[in-house]
């Protein structure tokens, strides 16, 4: 599925966003390992898919935030690829503010449930990690890649020119 | 009425070049609006968001990504290929066959087409054109081989479609081992063919020297041992995918300590890279769910099937399917396909009684004839990205000989379901 995939970020611009995918990733992985090597040892690490599942959530929240700031998102490009620069350039906005909206509907219904499930304090069965905080995560993410795709609408990548 | 309208509404916004993810989502928020109201359509997408994110099962995406970017940086790919080459180069067309022995090794680690096109293709293809083989032999080749990334176990296409589908990954990576095997003995097959009718385009190398095979093999050992654990634990119940996944990119760590490769770049670009990919996908996944919804509010799938139970057989049923995945294919890349297909055709497939197991191995099998054949055939470009002098049509007329043979490894697919299903009843998985 990589082959969607085509920008390359500089090393120099990683900060803190690419920092807390990574860690939840080295996270699912070591406590994963640590959980199989546990149960073949005959001791298990209980509490592990509660803390895989939290890693997994802030990875896959700083990842998609990080494929919009790359601009890697799979598209058709089909048609795109045979229009005229300025047709396309219309299009790939059109298609940013598509996208912002999406995302801004999702960011709302994902405040939605973080409101609705505020006061029951909700946490994970062993471990009792709170889920709060991960949905409130969750929310951001959103809002962060409405908000990407909303600056995208008014100023395209120069390679989308 | 509203599926069908879904489905148009969908293809334009795909044709447009919306992100495949925003326009499945986009479809299917707004017609859940419209079936259902907009406060339960938002908040149906709201738990479908965190759902997803926080779901166990989908941290194996990343986790083999992860893996398949460690292999790449310990040169997993050349080391494949090398391998064949020393092995098989002294026969016609021996690079040829190289280049796919070398495109299934790589695809068991990387699960996706166009990386194991692109990767191969770096290594075997200079060398192919260097040794006087035809253009059109060399390209086609790894364009054809390249595909087997998208079938061979990790499958990025399997994960997204067992997701999708509410279906066992480890099942099905394990049904997919048979229908990769026989797909790359098809094609390897055909280039003997190709090569026994016209020698030309693929002269044979001179022979390489045991020792010289020896270190060969001795070079991928490593590699083969961590692609053997990892499908054997999955298959044989050793660990759950997840797990195999994690115990991969443990693995894949040792894998480039070991061959000193394992530095803070390689190490950050992989992450980077895998964090990347992973986020696209993660888009794909939520917009393909709440359109999933969507579809099965709609009740576009029962009309259909209802349609074809009442007057066909399974057969006739799944090759009208396999004429329009094929038309589809033509027009939409391969994720755009399944995830548009999916939501529609596995409710029809399992009314006709059929397994959705084999179903997402036929549709991987089908969305891997569309990378390969034009307007969108990625794999051609990416070849042609390598080798810029040799045209596009030259690029297809080389690879029109491993369409036929995908066609009839399609149809041995659907005449003989047991290809696919035989393995996991084995194994009991």
């Amino acid at each position: 599925m990589a082959e969607l995939t085509a920008d390359n970020t500089s090393p120099k611009r990683r900060g803190p966003l690419f920092y807390a995918g990574a860690a939840g990733l080295v996270t699912a992985t070591a406590v994963e390992a640590i959980a199989v090597s546990g149960r073949w040892l005959s001791l298990p690490l209980h509490g592990a898919l509660e803390i895989i599942q939290s890693a997994i959530l802030v990875t896959a929240c700083v990842s998609m935030l990080s494929a919009t700031l790359a601009g890697t998102h799979a598209s058709v490009q089909l048609l795109l690829n045979r229009l005229k620069p300025r047709v396309k350039h219309v299009l790939t906005r059109g298609a940013s503010l598509i996208s912002a909206v999406f995302f801004a509907a999702l960011t709302i219904a994902s405040v939605w449930l973080t409101v609705e499930h505020w006061d029951g304090y909700e946490e994970t069965e062993l471990l009792h990690i709170p889920l709060r905080p991960l949905r409130v995560l969750c929310s951001v993410s959103m809002l962060a890649v409405a908000a990407v795709f909303a600056y995208r609408t008014i100023k395209p990548r120069t390679g989308d020119r | 009425m509203s599926g069908v309208v879904g489905v148009v509404a969908l293809l334009a916004l795909l044709t447009l070049g919306i992100p495949i993810g925003v326009a499945l989502g986009v479809v299917g928020l707004v017609g859940l609006a419209v079936l259902i109201g907009a406060e339960p359509a938002l908040i149906k997408s709201g738990g479908i968001v965190f759902e997803t994110a926080s779901r166990y099962e989908l941290g194996l995406l990343p986790l083999f990504l992860l893996m398949a970017h460690l292999c790449f940086a310990a040169g997993a790919s050349r080391d494949f290929f090398d391998a064949a080459a020393r092995l098989i180069g002294h026969r016609r067309g021996g690079l040829a066959l190289a280049s796919i022995l070398g495109c299934a090794g790589f695809g068991s680690i990387s699960g996706s087409s166009l990386a194991t096109a692109a990767t191969v293709g770096l290594v075997g293809l200079p060398e192919m054109r260097r040794r006087g083989y035809s253009d059109a032999l060399a390209t086609g080749s790894i364009a054809a081989g390249g595909t087997l990334g998208s079938i061979i176990p990790p499958s990025g296409a399997l994960i997204v479609f067992g997701i999708l589908a509410e279906q066992s990954i480890g099942k099905l990576f394990t049904a997919a081992i048979v229908p990769a095997l026989t797909q790359t003995l098809f094609y390897l097959i055909t280039i003997v063919l190709i090569c026994r009718w016209r020698p030309s385009i693929g002269p044979a190398l001179p022979r390489a020297s045991w020792r010289e095979r020896g270190q060969a093999l001795l070079r991928i050992t490593d590699l083969v041992a961590l692609v053997l654990l990892v499908l054997a634990g999955i298959g044989l119940g050793w660990f759950t995918p997840t797990e195999a996944a994690a115990v991969g990119v443990v693995g894949a760590l040792a894998l480039c300590a070991r061959r000193r490769r394992l530095t803070r770049t390689v190490f950050l670009d992989a992450l980077a890279d895998t964090l990347r990919t992973t986020g696209m996908l993660y888009v794909v996944i939520i917009g393909a769910l709440v359109f999933a919804v969507f579809m099965s509010l709609t009740g576009l799938s029962d009309q259909i099937a209802a349609i074809m139970n009442a007057q066909s057989d399974p057969t006739i049923a799944v090759v009208t399917m396999t004429i329009i995945l094929l038309l589809l294919g033509s027009v939409l890349d391969g994720l755009a396909l399944m995830l548009l297909t999916t939501p529609i055709l596995l409710p029809i497939i399992q009314s006709l009684g059929l397994s959705p197991i084999w179903f997402g191995i036929f549709l991987v099998r089908t969305m891997e004839i569309g990378f390969v054949h034009p307007p969108i055939g990625i794999n051609l470009y990416v070849i042609q990205e390598i080798a810029r002098d040799v045209p596009l049509s030259r690029i297809f007329k080389g690879v029109l000989p491993f369409l036929a043979a995908d066609f009839l490894h399609l149809a041995l697919l659907i005449a003989v379901p047991a290809l696919a299903l035989a393995l996991p009843a084995w194994l009991g998985t």
